[in-house]
C-alpha cells in the first residue's frame, strides 16, 4: 500500500462490524485466561480504568477499583499466574457478553475512536464450603487507535453499574 | 437508657480468653457479637470520620458506631455534631446517603419531621395533634447527639460518654497520639484532607480477624507470596522507592521481620515498625516529587525536624477497635462490623496539605494497588479472613493460639514491645476485649 492509500485508510471511519469483532475478541481473551495476549491489545501507553464512583472525573485525585498502566497490568497478570495467589485458588471462571456497541467519536487526524458498549459478566469461583457466583454489569468506553487492519486500546474504561458498592475480592479484569 | 442485656457473667469472658489464646466462639457466636457491639463499640472511643470530610455547613457523612447508624454533620455554628441517624418519631433513618450537603436541615421521609443539623427538632407537621404531655422540644424527639471529640481533625465519638463532662482526647490517646501527629506533620501545612474517595471491601469474617492482621508481621511472606519477585522483594509501594519492601528471605530460621518491633498499649492499641528499610546512604528513596515535598517542609521547619518528620516511625497503627493509620502509604482504614461473620472495611487516601499535588496523585494510585478490593495485596488477606471464618466452625481444636513471642515482651515507650513476628498485638487486643466485655457484664 502506498503512502497516500495508508493515509486514506487511517482517516476512514471504521466499520462498526470491525469494531464489534475487536471487542468480542478482547472479551474472549479474558474468558480464555489469555491475559498476556489481552494485554498486548493495549497501546504501550494504554490504560485500563475502573472508577469507584459513577461520575468520577479523575483517576488521579480519587481512588479507583483499577487504574492500570502496562507496567501494572504485567505485574497483576504475573500474579494471576502465580501458584500461590490464594484469592484465586481455585481460580474463577468468567463469561463476558459485550452488547450495544456504538462508535461515538472518530478523529481522522489521530485515527482515535471512542466506542461505547455495555457488558454483562458472570463469574464463578469454586470454593469451600461453596462456590461464589457473581454478576457484574456496566458500560465500557474503549478509546481505540487504528493499528494496521486492527486496533490498539488507548483506554478501556469500565464503569460498573454498582462501582461505588462494597466488593469482595476482585481479582480479574472486567 | 435501658439496655437489654444477654445474661453473660463476666467470668465467662475470662474463660474464653486466656493470656495466649482465645476460644473459637469469639469469632462465630452471634450472642458474643451482639455483646461486643454494646460493650466495646458502645463504650470505646470510635473513629467516625475526619473533619475535612464535612468542610461546609450542611455537609454530612453517614457511618455507624457498631451497628448503630449515625450522621457526622457540620452545623451552622461551625461545629461537627455526631447524631443518631434515627427519626425522633418512629425511628426511620432520616439520612439515606453516604455523604452530601443537606442545607440547613435533615428531613424524615416518613412524616416530614425536620431536624437542625445539630440534631434539634425543627418542626413536626400538625404538631397540635400531640397532647400537652409530649414535649417535642425534649432531646429524645430530635436526632440524639453523641459525644464527639476531635484531635487534628480525627473525630472520635463515644456512645456512653456524657455530653458535658470534661474530657481530653489527647490524653486518652496516650502514646498513640504520636501516630496521628506523625501523619499530619508530613503535611507542610500541618493538616490533612480526606476527600479522595474511598476503597470499600467486604470481608466474610468476624471484624477481629482484620484487626489481628494489621500488626501481624508473620504473615506477609506466605499470604502475599504472589506479590514477590524472585529476590523476595515486593513491588515498590511508594513513589521514589527503587524497590519495595523485602518480604521474604532465604534464612528459614530467623525472619528479618523480627528486627522490627511491635509496640502494644493499654485499651488494645498497637503499632508496628516500618516495613520499608531505609538504606544507609540515604539513596533508597529519591524523586523530584519527594525532593519538592522535602523542600516544602524545610520552608516550615528546621532540617533536624524535617528529618524527624520524614522518618518512618511506624507502619500500621491500630486504634482499637476500628481505626488503622498506615504512615508509609498515607491512608486511613476504618473497620465496620456488620454481623458476626461480615465486616466492611473502608480505606481513605490522605492528602497532605501543602505537599506537591503529584505526591497526592501517587498516594491515590498506590492505594488502588494495595487496598482496592481489586488490589494485589488485600485480596489475599480477604481470602484468609474468609477461610478463618469457615475454620472457626471446627471444634477439632477449640482454641486459636497467639503464642508467638509469648512472655518475651519488654516494657518500652509507655507500653510493651515484642519482636516483629510475635503475636503481642493480638494478645494485647484480647486483654482490652476482656476489659470491655467484662465491664459491661458486671455493670
Amino acid at each position: 500500500m502506498n503512502r497516500s492509500a495508508t493515509q486514506a485508510s487511517a482517516s476512514a471511519v471504521p466499520e462498526l462490524r470491525q469494531v464489534e469483532d475487536f471487542l468480542v475478541q478482547e472479551a474472549n481473551l479474558l474468558d480464555d485466561r489469555k491475559f498476556e495476549e489481552w494485554m498486548a491489545l493495549f497501546d504501550d501507553k494504554g490504560y485500563y480504568w475502573a472508577p469507584a464512583r459513577p461520575d468520577q472525573q479523575s483517576p488521579l485525585t480519587e481512588v479507583s477499583l483499577f487504574y492500570d498502566d502496562r507496567e501494572l497490568m504485567a505485574l497483576r497478570i504475573s500474579r494471576l499466574r502465580h501458584e500461590r495467589i490464594h484469592a484465586q485458588i481455585p481460580h474463577a471462571r468468567t463469561v463476558h457478553l459485550v452488547v450495544n456497541p456504538r462508535i461515538q467519536d472518530f478523529d481522522p487526524q489521530t485515527g482515535h475512536l471512542s466506542v461505547h458498549s455495555k457488558f454483562l459478566i458472570t463469574e464463578y469461583r469454586p470454593s469451600v464450603p461453596e462456590g461464589l457466583q457473581r454478576v457484574f454489569a456496566g458500560q465500557y468506553l474503549h478509546t481505540l487507535r487504528k493499528s494496521g487492519d486492527s486496533f490498539k486500546i488507548v483506554l478501556k474504561k469500565v464503569t460498573l453499574v454498582n462501582c461505588d458498592a462494597t466488593f469482595e475480592s476482585l481479582a480479574l479484569y472486567f | 437508657m435501658e439496655i437489654v442485656k444477654v445474661n453473660v457473667e463476666s467470668s465467662a469472658f475470662e474463660e474464653l480468653v486466656r493470656e495466649d489464646r482465645v476460644h473459637l466462639s469469639v469469632y462465630e457466636d452471634p450472642a458474643i457479637f451482639k455483646l461486643e457491639m454494646e460493650n466495646i463499640f458502645g463504650r470505646a472511643w470510635i473513629y467516625v470520620g475526619h473533619e475535612s470530610e464535612v468542610p461546609n455547613r450542611g455537609d454530612f457523612v453517614t457511618t455507624q458506631i457498631g451497628l448503630q447508624p449515625v450522621i457526622v454533620s457540620r452545623h451552622r455554628d461551625g461545629k461537627v455534631y455526631v447524631l443518631h441517624n434515627r427519626c425522633g418519631h418512629r425511628a426511620a433513618i432520616v439520612c439515606n446517603e453516604e455523604r452530601g450537603n443537606t442545607g440547613s436541615s435533615f428531613r424524615c421521609g416518613y412524616h416530614g419531621w425536620t431536624f437542625r443539623t445539630n440534631g434539634e427538632l425543627l418542626a413536626a407537621p400538625l404538631k397540635n395533634g400531640y397532647p400537652e404531655l409530649y414535649d417535642l422540644r425534649s432531646k429524645e424527639f430530635g436526632l440524639v447527639p453523641v459525644r464527639v471529640e476531635s484531635y487534628r481533625g480525627f473525630l472520635f465519638a463515644n456512645l456512653s460518654a456524657s455530653l458535658e463532662e470534661d474530657f481530653d482526647l489527647a490524653i486518652h490517646l496516650g502514646p498513640m497520639k504520636m501516630c496521628i501527629d506523625a501523619l499530619c506533620d508530613r503535611a507542610p501545612e500541618g493538616e490533612i484532607e480526606v476527600l479522595g474517595g474511598v476503597q470499600k471491601y467486604m470481608i466474610h469474617a468476624n471484624w477481629k480477624t482484620q484487626l489481628e492482621n494489621l500488626n501481624d508481621l508473620y504473615h506477609p511472606p506466605y499470604s502475599h507470596e504472589s506479590t514477590l519477585r524472585e529476590s523476595g522483594k515486593q513491588f515498590a509501594r511508594r513513589p521514589g522507592d527503587q524497590q519495595g519492601p523485602q518480604i521474604s528471605e532465604s534464612d528459614e530460621r530467623k525472619s528479618k521481620w523480627d528486627r522490627l518491633g511491635i509496640w502494644a498499649f493499654d485499651h488494645g492499641h498497637s503499632y508496628c515498625g516500618s516495613i520499608q528499610e531505609e538504606s544507609d546512604d540515604g539513596e533508597s528513596r529519591s524523586s523530584a516529587v519527594v525532593e519538592r515535598h522535602k523542600a516544602a517542609l524545610l520552608a516550615k521547619h528546621p532540617p533536624e525536624r524535617v528529618a524527624e518528620i520524614l522518618k518512618e516511625r511506624y507502619h500500621n497503627a491500630i486504634f482499637y477497635p476500628n481505626l488503622c493509620i498506615q504512615l508509609m502509604s498515607h491512608h486511613i482504614r476504618v473497620l465496620r462490623p456488620l454481623g458476626v461473620d461480615r465486616t466492611e472495611i473502608r480505606v481513605y487516601p490522605v492528602r497532605l496539605k501543602g505537599a506537591p499535588e503529584e505526591m497526592y496523585h501517587d498516594i491515590v494510585r498506590y492505594l488502588n494497588i494495595t487496598h482496592s478490593p481489586a488490589s494485589l495485596i488485600q485480596t489475599d488477606d480477604l481470602e484468609m479472613f474468609r477461610r478463618i471464618q469457615e475454620g472457626s466452625h471446627s471444634r477439632g481444636a477449640q482454641w486459636v493460639v497467639f503464642g508467638r513471642g509469648f512472655g518475651q515482651e519488654v516494657p518500652d515507650a509507655g507500653g510493651f514491645k515484642g519482636s516483629g513476628t510475635s503475636e503481642i498485638s493480638m494478645r494485647n487486643q484480647y486483654r482490652a476485649w476482656v476489659d470491655y466485655m467484662a465491664r459491661g457484664a458486671s455493670s
